[in-house]
């Protein structure tokens, strides 16, 4: 390699050669700084859709209608719950949430921690699968219970009450003792025909 | 031991008559010395915090060695303690032999030497003990960071420039423009990022609040990385280096450019630690912007570094003091191209509070400053100790110990980051999160913990082997040190400027701008610059404050960056103390408080974080990592007898857990009566108490805390524990984030208009957005 010539510096021995800039180096670092005008313009030029908040409201109507748009808003009440406890695919949303937001209190297994046991056949403030919607909304025991109507989704309230419901029975192991009183069984979902043809007329 | 020589023979002296004067190299030594040791309790406290996190409960309950309180003590062990000593080594070393000139005061150089151990110590018994300011790398309270300003601008920076005024040595030496840039610009940033009001002689209380807080700590904090971390290395490398090598410096262009672009970009670059945040979106974009034009000017320094080892890469392949170089510079190369990287919105979005930060700052640490510092203390040793190095090929272990340490420490921290952040973000096809349980992402990462756990240990080894051969070095040191005097005339006052540099292109026909150009590419207008310390050291600081005001200033002055939210109020005495609770245990560490405007997060944690949500956080708690999950909207999110039961023993709660009891929240009384100064200093800054609340603090208190116990006991919990100090953080937890959903004081509205509960529960479903503006409108 060619060595360009040496400087008079000298510095307790040490020299120093005066070589150009890299090529390579000079039109790399020309570029990051002519890029930034450019970046700024796209993104703070006010071009709508483009800032971070807009983005984020897209992805989530993107993401609700990924979810949703099939069953629109529902109704937390007892007809609705059993209608989506026949449905697998929907439960198994429902346990989604469960487990993103229930189990610290409720176990992995609705076995009950600090929260009541959810898989036998007492409840505390529960007579009825709509009731199982207004505790998730409104809470319940002095705040034991912590509302979640504005964490949650109406709809996310309807699977994740429609999961709970399904937990009835299954008496998981090295559950918490029954607590409450024992209630009435649930009514068996409506037949599949049945819901669509609700869905159509709504 | 030293044989003091006079090397001031006359001050009023103004003549070429050459002096005599000697190197203060005690000062060096010392500072060798301290570097050694802090290198070991860095590694070692880093050792232990890797193991606390695969093992909570190592700490045995003890809160002093718990996590949050240790993790810092190893930042600023590793950052202030072990390469701070080895900068001042540096600076010390070559400045007097580049100045041409001893240090100007002995008694500064002890001073400052004795004065920065002061500081480390203390630093490392307040930590233990809780008392923080929780802002990173600057936890230390205000007592200890006004010595801080003391030792580092007055003894430090007046005993460094006034070295360079009376230097005999014309020219100052790119490494000593380093070191300028250091010196200024780092106080700049300990004062203005510490400026708080003290609530009692432990706590004080920052002046900047929220969104604002957060952008002058990360102002600070990616600068401490820049100004204490590299421009001093580099300094470091520049003298070291040639030296080692004995070659000359590849381009003394390309220092001039390096030097000043990185001065002048690196400041901008602070708010991409802050992407997606609350922190307005424009300030976001230009700390993106500027990190990725300081990719090259970080890159000219390692050019300028390995492309001076031309024809000297044989004696690499001979002395580990040149392989600990050669590493260290390229882990600098390999950080300084992810840095910019990192600064991508987009990349960021995937590893901001994972892993992923945690291995490029150890690349950068271990590697860059880490390999550089143990590079100079091998050069040094047989030095500064007149003797042989007792072991040529413990040196090569370390080299080669630490080398293989570095990688497994950061590679299986690299796959950890990755695979924490896409397992965050994960969604199925129904637009549900994959893995809905915080704790599965935490679990999968443990063994890579374990790895890291390996990494650590064989790195902390090499430390143990550089300890034990420079203390056999020292065993075989003369009995007296040979302390050579050296001769050199003073400087004239009257230097004659280099006459005008003509253009190489002076008979060619073009145009008059072209030549001036080619002129100017000469740098001769530089080399002028660099026989003028006080001017060099003004402009530098010019550069620095320009980029600095650019970013601030607008931050300050433009009120839409915060809007205001009508239902944000100001946090209760008892949160205040539980606050103070959160703060001090370093629950920051691993819990974030900043929901991202990011689908798969806010699904995970609720509404996203809004500026205005933060305007009574001081400092703000928004986190960097996250090892736990994000706090931000945990208000309500349990009941109070669950966080009781999770301090108790978390894995009760939630198997899995990697969090340590905190039993002794549960044990130790609150301390009602010092709760009013935390208020007195909130009202000061602004915050509205009512003159109840400030006049009879511990009253108000203890009444919300009868409330919350009560509450644990409706819940199932145990009774009379209203004055545990656990009751006042679980109020603050159940306060964190509520205050977005509160319906506006009715005041505003006449009582006809107020929504009716149904309406109220529907609109609260909807969050957000619209209870911003809803609030808004209220005004």
């Amino acid at each position: 390699m060619s060595e360009a010539p040496k400087t008079d510096h000298a510095y307790d021995g040490i020299e120093e050669y005066d070589n150009p800039l890299p090529g390579w180096w000079k039109w790399l670092f020309i570029a990051t700084i002519v890029f930034a005008p450019f970046y700024w313009v796209y993104y703070h030029g006010g071009a709508e859709g483009r800032s971070v908040e807009d983005q984020f409201g897209i992805a989530l109507a993107e993401n609700t209608r990924l979810q949703f748009a099939e069953i629109g808003d529902l109704q937390p009440d007892t007809a609705t719950v059993a209608k989506f406890m026949g449905k697998d695919s929907w439960v198994k949303v429902g346990k989604s949430v469960f487990r993103a937001n229930c189990i610290s209190c409720h176990g992995r297994e609705g076995e009950g921690k600090v929260g009541p046991n959810l898989t036998d056949d007492s409840y505390k403030n529960v007579k009825t699968l709509g009731d199982i919607a207004k505790v998730i909304n409104n809470g319940a025991g002095n705040g034991a219970m912590p509302k979640w109507s504005h964490r949650l989704h109406v709809n996310e309230v309807v699977m994740v009450s429609a999961f709970v419901a399904s937990l009835r029975g299954t008496n998981a192991e090295g559950g918490r003792p029954p607590e409450g009183n024992k209630i009435a069984a649930w009514p068996e979902p409506p037949p599949e025909e049945e819901v669509e043809d609700e869905k159509e007329k709504s | 031991m030293e044989a003091t020589i006079d090397s001031s023979t006359s001050s009023a002296q103004d003549s070429l008559e050459p002096d005599q004067f000697s190197y203060d190299d005690k000062i060096v030594r010392l500072f060798v010395t301290a570097t050694i040791l802090w290198a070991l309790v860095a590694t070692l406290v880093g050792l232990v915090v890797a193991l606390l996190l695969v093992m909570p409960s190592l700490s045995g309950g003890l809160p002093y060695i718990s996590f949050g309180r240790l993790r810092p003590l190893h930042t600023n062990a590793a950052i202030f303690a072990f390469a701070g000593n080895a900068i001042f080594a540096a600076v010390y070393y070559s400045t007097q032999r580049l100045c041409k000139a001893r240090m100007w005061s002995d008694t500064l150089s002890q001073l400052h030497f004795w004065g920065w151990q002061l500081i480390i110590v203390a630093a490392a018994i307040t930590l233990p003990l809780g008392i923080t300011q929780s802002r990173e790398y600057a936890e230390l309270e205000w007592p200890i960071d006004i010595l801080i300003a003391v030792v580092w601008l007055f003894i430090f920076g007046g005993n460094f420039l006034m070295t360079l005024i009376h230097r005999r040595e014309r020219h100052m030496y790119v490494a000593l423009w380093f070191y300028i840039a250091t010196i200024v610009t780092v106080a700049l940033l300990h004062v203005f990022n510490n400026l708080v009001i003290p609530a009692g002689w432990f706590k004080g209380y920052s002046v900047y609040a929220g969104v604002q807080d957060a952008f002058m700590q990360w102002w600070y904090g990616h600068n401490a990385v820049a100004f204490f971390l590299t421009t001093p290395f580099l300094g470091l490398m520049y003298y070291f280096l040639p030296k080692a090598a004995e070659r000359p410096v590849f381009s003394y262009r390309l220092s001039i450019i390096h030097f000043w672009s990185l001065v002048f970009i690196y400041i901008w670059a602070g708010p991409h630690h802050l992407h997606y945040t609350a922190l307005p979106e424009w300030a976001c974009s230009l700390g993106m912007l500027f990190s990725l034009m300081l990719w090259m000017p970080s890159w000219g320094g390692m050019i300028n570094g390995l492309l001076t080892l031309r024809g000297a890469w044989h004696k690499v392949a001979a002395d580990p003091v040149l392989k600990f170089f050669v590493v260290g510079i390229t882990f600098y190369g390999m950080s300084t191209f992810e840095g910019p990287m990192l600064s991508i919105k987009a990349v960021n979005a995937l590893s901001h509070y994972t892993d992923w930060t945690i291995a490029h700052v150890h690349s950068g640490a271990l590697g860059w400053n880490g390999f550089m510092a143990f590079g100079m203390i091998y050069w040094l040793l047989p030095v500064l100790y007149q003797t042989k190095l007792w072991s040529k090929k413990l040196m090569s272990l370390h080299f080669w110990t630490g080398t293989i340490g570095i990688l497994l420490y950061i590679i299986p921290i690299y796959a950890a980051g990755l695979m924490q952040g896409l397992m965050w973000r994960a969604m199925d096809d129904t637009g549900h999160l994959v893995y809905p349980e915080f704790i599965e992402t935490i679990q999968s990462v443990v063994p890579l913990w374990w790895l890291r756990v390996v990494g650590g240990t064989l790195y902390v080894s090499g430390v143990v082997m550089l300890a034990f051969n420079a203390f056999m070095t020292w065993t075989t040191r003369p009995a007296v040190y040979d302390i050579p005097v050296y001769t050199a005339p003073r400087l004239s006052k009257d230097y004659p400027d280099e006459p005008a540099t003509e253009s190489d292109l002076k008979d060619v026909p073009m145009l008059e701008a072209g030549k001036k150009l080619s002129v100017l590419g000469k740098m001769n207008w530089h080399r002028r610059w660099e026989r003028l310390p006080v001017k060099f050291t003004v402009l530098t600081t010019a550069a620095v404050l320009v980029a600095t005001l650019f970013e601030l200033v607008p931050t300050f002055l433009i009120r839409s960056n915060v809007p205001t939210i009508a239902t944000v109020t100001p946090y209760t005495p008892l949160e205040l103390a539980g606050r103070h609770i959160y703060v001090s245990e370093g629950c920051y560490n691993c819990h974030s408080q900043m929901i991202r405007p990011i689908v798969a997060e806010t699904k995970r944690y609720g509404e996203y974080s809004k500026p205005g949500e933060f305007i009574y956080d001081r400092p703000f708690q928004w986190g960097s990592r996250r090892i736990g999950p994000d706090l931000a909207r945990e208000g309500g999110k349990q009941s109070s007898f669950w966080h009781w039961r999770h301090f108790e023993n978390p894995t009760d709660v939630s198997p899995g857990s990697v969090m340590p009891s905190y039993q002794h929240l549960l044990d130790d009384d609150l301390k009602f009566n010092a709760i009013a100064p935390h208020v007195r200093a909130a009202a000061f800054l602004g915050a509205e108490y009512s003159e109840e609340e400030l006049n009879n603090t511990e009253a108000v208190a203890r009444k919300q805390s009868e409330v919350i116990a009560a509450e644990i006991v409706a819940q199932g919990g145990p009774a009379a524990m209203y004055d545990k100090q656990a009751i006042a953080l679980i109020a603050y937890l159940q306060r964190v984030g509520t205050d977005l959903f509160k319906t506006p004081e009715p005041a505003a509205k006449t009582p006809a208009d107020s929504p009716g509960d149904g309406e109220a529960a529907a609109a609260d479903s909807e969050a957000g957005t619209t209870g911003n503006e809803a609030t808004e409108d209220a005004q």
